[in-house]
């Protein structure tokens, strides 16, 4: 009894102390993880935009078109060309550009949009529309690109009647805000999901702007999908 | 005397679907293009209403796929599918006994296929596209769009990133939020890594011919085990080949170690 009231408390407290040991332990352990999963987290985005490839399936049937129109001795077969070496152009791997401007961005987009075009001419309208001073604007690569790309291959293409793409930019206290929506199939009748491609396009948004981007997809009526995409409005350095 | 002969096109691309038609005009002039479709939906309509004695049906259109439109026709006409690059579908169509063609479609190509074509019109040769390779290349697309498994696992400690081959790994076993992966680098030595990504989507990821999840908490390649000894409540204990841990096997996950 009286050994019992001496080293009680002693006991619990060695409990305690070996406790917050244990608990220091696991914190130090979850730190650790925490830090060396964001560093492979930046080296595994910058290998995936490395690795981003045109897809063959993409490029021949386009290459088909362009044979197609110059078999055919149409005109707009070299305006097409230059619309496709463009988009090539861009989306060749940069090693060294981590960023450009939102001006850039629109350019590869329009091109990318202006190839479809010509392969979709009954199924694919679409417009773009920017507000005034957002063109010098910061905007990591392929951020709009990804995301068109996306409305075309899982909204566009597999629909039989097509529908339109808009791209909508605004400056708003300090950020931009850009939207791409289209009128396709939607999210649930592809039922593949917005894959890799919005995966590797959220952290490519982590590592440029850490926690002050946000990506919200959502479902439009009566079926299309609607990306928005906020980001600070960064002037890229001189 | 044979009827003349009449062709379906179907391409979802009007440039192309124009473009084939020129082509086969140059290639094949007694032929009539009857037809043309916009998708497999189309593809079927027309078919249906125009009975074309050829079809040229391109892999991937909105809607309803070349493939299935083809599935439709059987052997009521001759099939020559149409593809851009698509390495499993042109292997596909290699191994059988299909035709195809690729785009951009080349000249003499074109006119290999017209050839083969005009040939069995003449003799009256039945359409080759039995409903078994259509279904065999409708799976092959399907696969080229279902995600490879898993081949390694990233795991970092401090600065450096290590790849782990899946063949490599013993087991992977859950522990609170995080997964410990128990593997062997190459010179054999028994290594521990862990992760963050949960088992559940870990497991999900990996070949199941391999892996199997024994236990709530552990999933175990396959060819590591060496003998899995029964326990009393219908559980066993797996004993892995030169390692000591023994894992759990608990009753739902039993039924995949019983005596052949």
């Amino acid at each position: 009894m009286f050994a019992g009231i001496l080293f009680g408390p002693w006991i619990a407290v060695g409990a305690l102390v070996r406790q917050r040991d244990t608990f220091a332990r696991d914190q130090a352990t979850a730190f650790a993880l925490e830090r060396s999963e964001l560093e492979r987290k930046a080296l595994d985005a910058r290998f995936r935009l490395l690795q981003a490839q045109v897809e063959p399936h993409f490029l021949f049937n386009t290459l088909a078109n362009v044979q197609a129109l110059v078999d055919a001795g149409a005109p707009q077969a070299s305006k097409v060309l230059t619309s496709l070496i463009a988009y090539l152009r861009a989306a060749v791997p940069r090693l060294h550009e981590t960023t450009t401007t939102l001006r850039q961005e629109l350019e590869l987009v329009r091109a990318y949009l202006e190839v479809m075009h010509m392969r979709m001419p009954d199924r694919l309208v679409f417009s773009m529309h920017s507000d005034p001073g957002m063109l010098e604007l910061q905007c990591p690569p392929m951020t709009l690109l990804t995301l068109v790309e996306n409305a075309v291959r899982h909204g566009i293409d597999p629909s039989e009647t097509g529908g339109s793409i808009d791209i909508d930019l605004k400056l708003a206290s300090g950020r931009c805000l850009a939207s791409v929506t289209d009128t396709g199939v939607g999210l649930r009748a592809t039922g593949t999901g917005l894959g890799t491609g919005l995966a590797a396009l959220r952290e490519r948004l982590q590592l440029a702007f850490g926690s002050e981007a946000q990506l919200r997809v959502s479902e439009i009526v009566p079926h299309g999908v609607r990306a928005e995409l906020s980001f600070p409005a960064r002037k890229t350095p001189a | 005397m044979q009827p003349a002969p009449t062709a379906l096109i179907a391409e979802d691309e009007p440039l192309l679907r124009e473009s084939l038609e020129r082509q086969l005009t140059e290639a094949w002039p007694e032929l009539t293009v009857v037809a043309r479709a916009r998708n497999g939906r189309e593809a079927i309509d027309q078919f249906d209403r125009m009975h074309p004695s050829v079809c040229f049906l391109d892999v991937h259109m909105p809607g309803v796929t070349g493939i299935e439109a083809a599935r439709h026709i059987g052997h009521r006409a001759h099939l020559v599918f149409v593809t851009a690059f698509d390495q499993y579908a042109v292997q596909a169509f290699a191994q059988g006994v299909l035709d195809y063609l690729v785009k951009p479609v080349d000249a003499a190509r074109l006119a290999q296929t017209v050839a083969r074509l005009q040939e069995r019109l003449r003799d009256a040769t039945a359409a080759v596209n039995t409903d078994a390779l259509l279904l065999k290349l409708a799976a092959a697309l399907e696969r080229r769009e279902a995600p490879a498994p898993l081949r390694w696992i990233r795991a970092s400690v401090g600065q450096t990133v290590t790849l782990i081959p899946v063949e490599q790994i013993d087991f992977l076993r859950a522990e609170e939020k995080y997964t410990v992966v128990a593997w062997r680098d190459d010179s054999s030595e028994q290594r521990e890594a862990v992760i963050r990504t949960p088992l559940k989507e870990l497991a999900a990821q990996l070949d199941a011919a391999q892996f199997a999840q024994v236990h709530r908490s552990v999933v175990v390649n396959l060819s590591s085990i060496a003998r899995v000894v029964r326990r009393p409540n219908e559980t066993a204990d797996s004993h892995l080949k030169g390692r000591g841990e023994v894992l759990p096997v608990s009753r739902s996950f039993l039924h995949l170690f019983r005596q052949m």
